[in-house]
């Protein structure tokens, strides 16, 4: 009798343990669940080690650019010109990146060094991140309207600075920086883990992280503690165009090529998945981990519907049903705060 | 005589607590048609409270309201403007970028057209907009932008769409705060003109002079009560005053002990960038010491306070801190000088309602919690913290529970454990006690004391009179803006206080 009832109680305790582990990870065991159905549709095939391959080169580009709109929106911003942006910074790497015998390139007969494209699409991304950050923090225009703009002056930059032309016939030396690999694992991913760990100490260990979080949850508390808010926010959106600026440069490295609608919709895609990873959009809440597991769990959505013969129509279609699903929880979760 | 038709309207009897706080204790208002009905009291005596509950904001918990007689109940204030009881707000609710006419007409605008079909008639709106302000001997445009007015022409606006409605009662809220001396007059003339024609007039207001130029009856509010109505032919201001700040004394603040030393902060000639905040305002302040500032609503305390903590823009005057001029442009610079401030919005500008306690206590100090790699020494910050919030009984589960989830007197004492944690000399507090309850306004208290006694010294910034006489050892008051006079501990007085915070007014 007493020894059913300790039963009880401990099961119970077990419950309601593992019942708040999941309502704390949410987003990991979603992901977790996702990939489990996977493999079990397909037999395993869908999580054989080269496929979590792919998975990880697909989705690692993405990584960056959600790493650095994850940081905006824990401010309370946002950045709708990610996928301009990355799209010229793919342009501009690749132009001083190209075979200097094509007869087709930008700067045909040069051959430039390694380093180059690579600091030049870096540069490229903290340029226009720079330039959001000056119009949000000090002109005060609403991130939303400034990024919209800066989205449509980086597409005319990159259509001007190609001439509409695609980018081609880039050196293979770029090329394995990000189609090369360390034994099993993906250059990307490493690049990729790099810079997740930075963003972690940031928002763990650092007072400008602390400042970010502060800044999203309330700005007028965080200026009357002494919290410089205008430089804050001109770092994060300078820092997201600098990680931006990686994203584009590594993706011309792994596609060979640059043209007008490369990382077309990659705001959207980054976006939608640090939401799905629990970055709010009433600001001030996130972490990297739910950053990257938002970023996976997105990828193992569309990796799994293509994998199971899903039309690229309907996936469309159902990302944009994940993503309002996922704000919509978001802000059910968070509607006290109003 | 039949009470039918000698009140428009009567609100009896009416009770509404608050989590703490008994906000109204059977209060009873009768209003007579044709009449100015002033309202008065200290701030937070009730009549806002009063008058939500009249327009259904908040509901009572008991008391009845009855208008022309009957029983009446309303849910907001769109049902009693249709009913015929409307309220001019302090802070006017118009749509700035549309037309007059459309503003007066908003939500019932006349159309024309068959079926559902309707299409707005803007030439009746302007028509009867044009008529209205004849009806009120008012020269307005009807189709001028709203935004494009001045604050005394929206509110004539205001009080123009209330008689359209064809409102016998008028409720106005602080009219004249932001308003000139002639545009005043101008609204006490249309006022005077709404009397005539049978409007009964409820009028809030802590202006003195104003009370005794238009009001008829005078009701008194304090603590929650009704004190009681007068004719304001038999009062005197003297008389008022004693009525709307009562005469018992309370022991509920702790003994100051401090020894009062040499000047730690000295303002001179202070004033804003902004024309119609504070102006030339000079104190000095002495370790030890804490400095009270009173006033009424608009008297720009806050905005003092704020532009000494470099948050506000000033245009001129000084600034000295142990004899040393100093500037201060931003909160950093306060902070540096050694100020800390805990700010009047707990909410709005205090806490961070999602990160930890500990975070919320550690953030104006986090430069110095940083190790060699420049990254934050979490486990020092945690240690610290949690000495500050145990020595001020922070009441929370844990140093990592999100400050959201405190009471509010809980939520306080982490933002008095912040500011003691940059280790200030000169402590501002607006309002350190507001909303929250009446023990945990005791342990506020006794924490000033004790800091007083540290040597730190303290501004406070209070709308409560016993507060600030029970606490300061000098009270300095302001009224619109300009310094009328600083009060020594022996002098002050609720009289006293409310005399200089109404010089001007």
């Amino acid at each position: 009798m007493s020894a059913s009832k300790t039963g009880v109680s401990a099961a119970t305790r077990s419950f309601t343990a593992g019942r708040a582990f999941v309502s704390k990870n949410t987003n990991l065991v979603t992901f977790i669940i996702l990939a489990i159905v996977l493999s079990l549709l397909t037999h395993g095939k869908a999580l054989a080690w080269d496929s979590v391959q792919n998975l990880l080169i697909a989705e690692s580009v993405r990584a960056f650019a959600a790493l650095g709109v994850g940081l905006i929106i824990i401010t309370w911003g946002i950045d709708l010109s990610i996928g301009s942006v990355v799209c010229l910074v793919a342009s501009v790497s690749a132009s001083f990146a190209q075979n200097p015998d094509y007869a087709a390139a930008l700067y045909a007969g040069k051959d430039f060094p390694l380093w180059l494209p690579i600091v030049a699409g870096i540069l490229t991304g903290a340029f226009f991140g720079l330039f959001n950050g000056v119009l949000v923090a000090y002109g005060k225009l609403p991130a939303f309207i400034a990024t919209l703009g800066t989205m449509s002056i980086a597409k005319g930059a990159q259509l001007i600075y190609t001439r509409a032309s695609v980018v081609g016939s880039l050196k293979n030396t770029y090329k394995d920086f990000a189609q090369g690999s360390v034994g099993p694992i993906p250059h990307l991913a490493i690049f990729v883990a790099i810079a997740a760990l930075i963003v972690w100490i940031v928002l763990r260990h650092t007072r400008l992280g602390t400042s970010f979080y502060a800044i999203g949850g309330n700005k007028v508390a965080a200026r009357v503690s002494g919290i410089n808010v205008e430089k804050n926010l001109v770092i994060v959106y300078l820092f997201a165009g600098a990680l931006y600026g990686i994203a584009g440069t590594l993706l011309s490295s792994r596609l060979g090529l640059a043209n007008a609608l490369t990382a077309n919709g990659m705001e959207l895609d980054a976006i939608a998945a640090v939401t799905v990873g629990g970055v709010s959009q009433t600001g001030g809440i996130g972490t990297m981990s739910g950053m990257i597991i938002g970023v996976l769990t997105l990828g193992i959505i569309n990796y799994g519907m293509t994998y199971l013969g899903v039309d690229s129509y309907y996936q469309l279609l159902i990302k944009g049903f994940i993503i309002i699903i996922a704000v919509f929880f978001d802000m059910k979760k968070y509607a006290r705060r109003a | 005589m039949d009470t039918q038709n000698e009140f428009v309207l009567q609100m009896k009897n009416i009770s509404k607590s608050f989590p703490g706080v008994r906000a109204l204790d059977d209060v009873t208002l009768n209003v007579r048609p044709g009449s100015v009905h002033a309202l008065m009291g200290e701030n937070g005596a009730g009549k806002s409270t009063l008058m939500k509950c009249l327009f259904g904001i908040y509901h009572a918990e008991s008391g009845e309201i009855f208008f022309k007689g009957k029983p009446v109940k309303f849910h907001s204030t769109k049902i009693a403007l249709e009913a015929g009881v409307s309220m001019i707000q302090q802070e006017l609710s118009n749509v700035p970028a549309r037309s007059i006419s459309e503003n007066i007409w908003l939500g019932r605008e006349p159309t024309v057209g068959f079926g559902p079909f309707r299409f707005l008639n803007h030439r009746k709106m302007r028509e009867d907009t044009r008529a209205l302000m004849t009806g009120l001997d008012m020269d307005i445009n009807p189709d001028e932008q709203v935004g494009n007015l001045s604050i005394s022409r929206q509110q004539a606006c205001e009080i123009a769409k209330a008689v359209s409605y064809d409102a016998s009662v008028v409720v106005m809220d602080e009219p004249t705060s932001s308003i000139t001396e002639t545009e005043t007059e101008h609204l006490f003339k249309i006022i005077r003109d709404l009397r005539s024609k049978g409007v009964a007039i409820i009028y809030i207001s802590h202006k003195m002079s104003e009370i005794f130029k238009i009001a008829d009856e005078v009701s008194v509010m304090r603590d929650g009560r009704m004190v009681g109505s007068y004719a304001a032919a038999d009062l005197t201001e003297d008389k008022l005053i004693s009525l709307m700040v009562g005469r018992e004394g309370t022991n509920r603040f702790p003994p100051v002990e401090s020894t009062i030393g040499e000047v730690k902060l000295k303002v001179s000639g202070l004033t804003s960038a902004n024309p119609r905040s504070f102006k030339d305002v000079s104190f000095e302040l002495r370790r030890g010491e804490i400095l009270g500032i009173g006033g009424l609503v608009g008297a720009q305390r806050t905005e003092l306070v704020e532009a000494l903590f470099g948050l506000r823009e000033t245009v001129r005057g000084e600034v000295f801190i142990d004899g040393k001029k100093v500037k201060i442009r931003s909160s950093k610079d306060a902070i540096r000088h050694g100020m800390g401030f805990i700010t009047e919005d707990r909410r709005g500008s205090g806490i961070f309602p999602l990160l930890s306690v500990s975070v919320n206590t550690a953030i104006p100090s986090l430069e110095h919690f940083q190790n060699k790699l420049r990254l934050l020494a979490h486990r020092r910050i945690l240690a610290e913290t949690t000495k500050y919030n145990e020595a001020l009984r922070t009441k929370t589960p844990s140093m990592a529970t999100l400050i959201q989830n405190l009471s509010g007197g809980n939520q306080q004492k982490v933002l008095v454990s912040r500011w003691l944690m940059t280790q200030p000399d000169i402590i501002i507090m607006d309002e350190p006690t507001r909303g929250i309850d009446v023990g945990a306004k005791y342990e506020i208290y006794m924490i000033m004391a004790d800091l007083a006694k540290q040597g730190k010294s303290i501004i406070m910034v209070s709308s409560e009179m016993h507060e600030l006489i029970g606490m300061s050892h000098r009270i300095m008051v302001l009224c619109e803006g300009r310094h009328t006079g600083t009060l020594d501990k022996s002098e002050a007085t609720q009289e006293s206080i409310m005399r200089l915070a109404a010089q001007f007014i």
